[in-house]
């Protein structure tokens, strides 16, 4: 077990001309928690993307469980099937109930009975709290219902890592802490995550390492107490201030 | 009676947008295109302006004399001998074509105006608009114009002053029945894009004193009239393909005239592929001309179009 | 199509509406031809329309241009013309099918009309499911992309479905626009519900308006009635709260 989880060296991407990551490299090992601020535009969902294949990298190369998984010759949907995703504005199949958003996966890319997926489902389901509302189609839930859902779609797929790209974002701000509690239960029960987010007090308990990217380029990093107490540049400082005032 | 709006659309015409805007080629076949169709309609109304009417403009034999120059591209070239000998007698329907297509829309949209105003605003008219409309939409068109031309002789009701304009007076009975047929459609296109101008501006109106029909004539319409603009194209589009039905009640536009000289020469599938290049080049040549209005009349910041 | 011995028609001098009585079993025969071709057109138009929407919108270069073009040709030819074409460009013989002790015969026309109405439909289906395809959120893709299913699954289990209740307006007008346009077989001669009655009132030339007008009552039922199918059929599989997800 000497190979960090995630290993990402040196990646860069660009959009047309404008460079969007700049030879961005970290590490992360199982059970920890990394949480990614910096500015909109900045490159984070990039950054996440990437690593999922969503978005492929221009150069540089990405390990997951020391496996290369940048490259032509990689299974993209056996790497997406290892990397769960969360995403801002949910993406929950608008056509199936919360059973069967989550029992998709299971059922297609895992090959599961029905009855299997169906069990797996209602496991996950249950853990984020959802269990009465297995039954309710996308639209007739509340964001906070949604998002947990998007975590429970995910997570019944068995995933190594979770990516989190702003997943509070688009919630109204009452429904804020309910995702972020499941998100909580699972940094307690191990679960290695990746997280874009601006609620800092959560990434503050949480995170075992906070990474500021403006630019497309990790200007800082370090764990939270440092990052926040201390940060060794301006542009940190000003954009945390800024992020706490705002959420204030 | 709830309906999907888009129950009222005759779907997809705009389609034939896909053609890329700029493509060269198509712009120089269009001049090309309407460069012949005019100097030929001129030569032809003017008794034979450069060639004796209905003569071709370049003789056949010319152009099949050149195949037998360069044996490779033959076949092209008897195709080119082919589209050169009947064309003349072809540019004449595309006329008609076009008055029908022209004349049936301009005269529908002044019925579908009032038949849409009603439909959104009226009270017991609406039910008037409603049931006219489900039933032109609910039937066949070539019924329609067997009802007309068959069923009520219409031909015999055309007035002096109208007789004669055409060679035959199931001209008119076919523009009756395109406009009532159009009107329909069009009152639906239009209902519809009433429907998308906020409420608030009918209120607005009002509030500055204007009668109900007063706002519904300086606001609402000349808002929603842009928005039923690319229904509109739509229905221009189909009046162009479906005045063909107008063969059947006798009028000599192109498919009739397509099709009495295939049953002459039996060249039916040469013959038929000429029609539908032509009429090919009015359905482009309208989704063209119509976007470029849509273009023209956008207000800036106000809908898919604006600015 | 049919096997269907034709009744004869009556030409016994009555008031012209008992006229159209006395040979409304002949109309309705042609009725039920009417039928038969726009079901067998609209799904021909279904199953070549939907796989072109499918390749227009996820197609590579080469088969899009082709769909497109195609496409193109189709919607800006006048149905009669495409009618005219398929009647006599591909003559298509008279087949005799026999299953099960049953025979059918389909006649060269019907083919023909089948082919001429299908394939158009077709061209209109694929741009009913282009749009109701592209209207689909391209986070849902992404979504099924992110949980490692492939982009054909994820195109059969999330966006297809999606896109299918979206398509159902606009196929309901295709459908009605399809059965109407079974009219215009009158050019190849098809005895569809509009010859016959053409049929019918060139013999009977006192009672043109009346046989006109029940057959336009028949076709107004006939769309009616697939109006309202459609919505039922749309109602049934409406997802529950909307569509936004
Ligand atoms: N698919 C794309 N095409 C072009 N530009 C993109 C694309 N995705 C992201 N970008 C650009 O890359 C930059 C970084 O975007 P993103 O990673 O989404 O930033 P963040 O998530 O930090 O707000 C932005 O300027 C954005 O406009
Ligand atoms: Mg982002």
């Amino acid at each position: 077990m000497s190979d960090p989880l995630l290993r990402v060296e040196r990646v860069s991407k660009s959009y047309g001309d404008e460079q969007v990551l700049r030879e961005i490299s970290f590490e992360m090992d199982r059970g920890d928690v990394t949480v990614l601020i910096g500015p909109s535009g900045s490159g984070k969902s990039t950054m996440l993307r990437c690593v999922n294949r969503l978005t492929e990298v221009d150069s540089g190369e990405i390990y997951l469980d020391g496996e290369r998984v940048t490259g032509p010759d990689v299974d993209v949907n056996e790497l997406r099937r290892q990397v769960g995703m969360v995403f801002q504005d949910f993406n929950l199949f608008a056509h199936l109930t919360a059973r069967g958003n989550v029992m998709l996966g299971p059922r297609q890319v895992l090959g599961l009975s029905k009855e299997e997926a169906r069990r797996r489902a209602d496991e996950q389901l249950a853990l984020v709290g959802l269990a009465d509302q297995a039954d309710s189609y996308p639209a007739e839930l509340s964001g906070g219902q949604k998002q947990r859902v998007g975590i429970a779609r995910a997570l019944a797929m068995e995933p190594k890592l979770m990516l989190f790209d702003e997943p509070t974002s688009a919630l109204d701000p009452e429904l804020i802490g309910e995702v972020l509690e499941v998100m909580r239960d699972l940094v307690e029960r191990g679960m290695t995550m990746l997280v874009v987010t601006h609620e800092m007090s959560f990434a503050r308990s949480v995170a075992s390492e906070i990474m500021f990217l403006d630019g497309g380029r990790i200007v800082e990093r370090g764990p939270p107490e440092q990052l926040f107490e201390r940060p060794e540049h301006d542009r940190t400082a000003t954009f945390l201030r800024r992020i706490t005032q705002l959420h204030s | 009676m709830s309906e999907p709006v888009a129950d009222a659309v005759r779907e997809g015409e705009t389609a034939t947008r896909t053609i890329p805007a700029g493509r060269p080629l198509v712009v120089l076949a269009g001049g090309l295109f309407w460069g012949w169709l005019l100097l030929r309609w001129l030569n032809d109304w003017l008794g034979g302006l450069f060639v004796p009417r209905g003569e071709p403009f370049v003789s056949p034999e010319a152009v099949e004399a050149l195949g037998a120059a360069v044996p490779a591209l033959r076949g092209l070239f008897d195709s080119t001998a082919f589209a050169v000998t009947y064309l003349p007698a072809l540019s004449a329907g595309v006329w008609l074509t076009i008055v029908l297509t022209a004349t049936s829309i301009a005269l529908g949209f002044v019925l579908a105006v009032p038949l849409s105003v009603a439909r959104v605003y009226g009270r017991w008219t609406s039910y008037l608009s409603l049931a006219y409309t489900e039933l032109l939409r609910g039937t066949p068109l070539l019924a329609q114009l067997f009802v007309i031309y068959y069923g009520l002789n219409f031909v015999q009701y055309v007035p002096p002053l109208l007789d004669g304009v055409f060679a035959n007076n199931a001209v008119w009975a076919a523009i009756v029945g395109f406009t009532l047929n159009s009107a329909a459609y069009q009152a639906e296109y239009i209902r519809s894009a009433l429907l998308s101008v906020e409420s608030g501006q009918l209120t607005a109106g009002r509030a500055i004193g204007l009668t109900k029909l007063q706002a519904i004539r300086y606001v609402v319409l000349p808002q929603g009239l842009r928005f039923a603009i690319p229904g509109w194209t739509n229905e221009l589009i189909y009046l162009i393909k479906y005045s063909s039905l107008a063969a059947f009640i006798t009028v000599p536009e192109l498919f009739q005239r397509t099709n009495a000289i295939a049953s002459d020469n039996f060249r039916y599938t040469a013959m038929f592929s000429l029609a539908a290049l032509l009429y090919l080049a009015l359905v482009i040549s309208a989704s063209r001309l119509m976007n470029a209005v849509e273009d023209r009349v956008a207000i800036p910041g106000l809908g898919a179009r604006g600015r | 199509m049919t096997g269907v011995e034709l009744p004869p028609i009556a030409l016994q001098q009555a008031s012209d509406w008992a006229f159209v009585w006395e040979n409304s079993g002949y109309l309705f025969a042609g009725t039920a031809l009417t039928i038969a071709l726009t079901v067998a057109s609209v799904l021909l138009g279904f199953f070549v329309g939907f796989p072109a929407g499918v390749v227009e919108v996820y197609g590579g270069r080469a088969s899009r241009g082709l769909v497109e073009t195609v496409g193109v040709v189709l919607r800006g030819t006048p149905i009669v013309v495409i009618l005219i074409f398929m009647y006599f460009v591909f003559p298509t013989p008279d087949l005799t099918i026999g299953v099960l002790g049953v025979t059918a015969s389909l006649s060269g026309a019907f083919l023909a009309g089948v082919l001429g109405l299908g394939l158009r439909s077709a061209a209109y289906q694929s741009q009913i499911f282009r749009g109701a395809l592209q209207s689909v959120d391209e986070g849902q893709m992404e979504a099924a992309r992110s949980i490692g299913m492939d982009k054909l699954a994820s195109i059969r289990h999330v966006v297809v479905p999606q896109a299918l209740r979206r398509s159902v307006p606009g196929f309901q007008n295709e459908v009605t626009i399809v059965l109407k346009d079974t009219s215009v077989v009158f050019a190849i001669g098809l005895a569809e519900l509009l010859t016959r009655s053409y049929d019918l009132f060139v013999v009977r030339t006192t009672a043109v308006l009346e046989i006109l007008l029940f057959a336009s009552a028949i076709y107004f039922v006939l769309t009616f009635t697939t109006n309202r199918a459609l919505d039922l059929v749309s109602a049934r599989y409406a997802i529950p709260g909307g569509e936004s997800a």
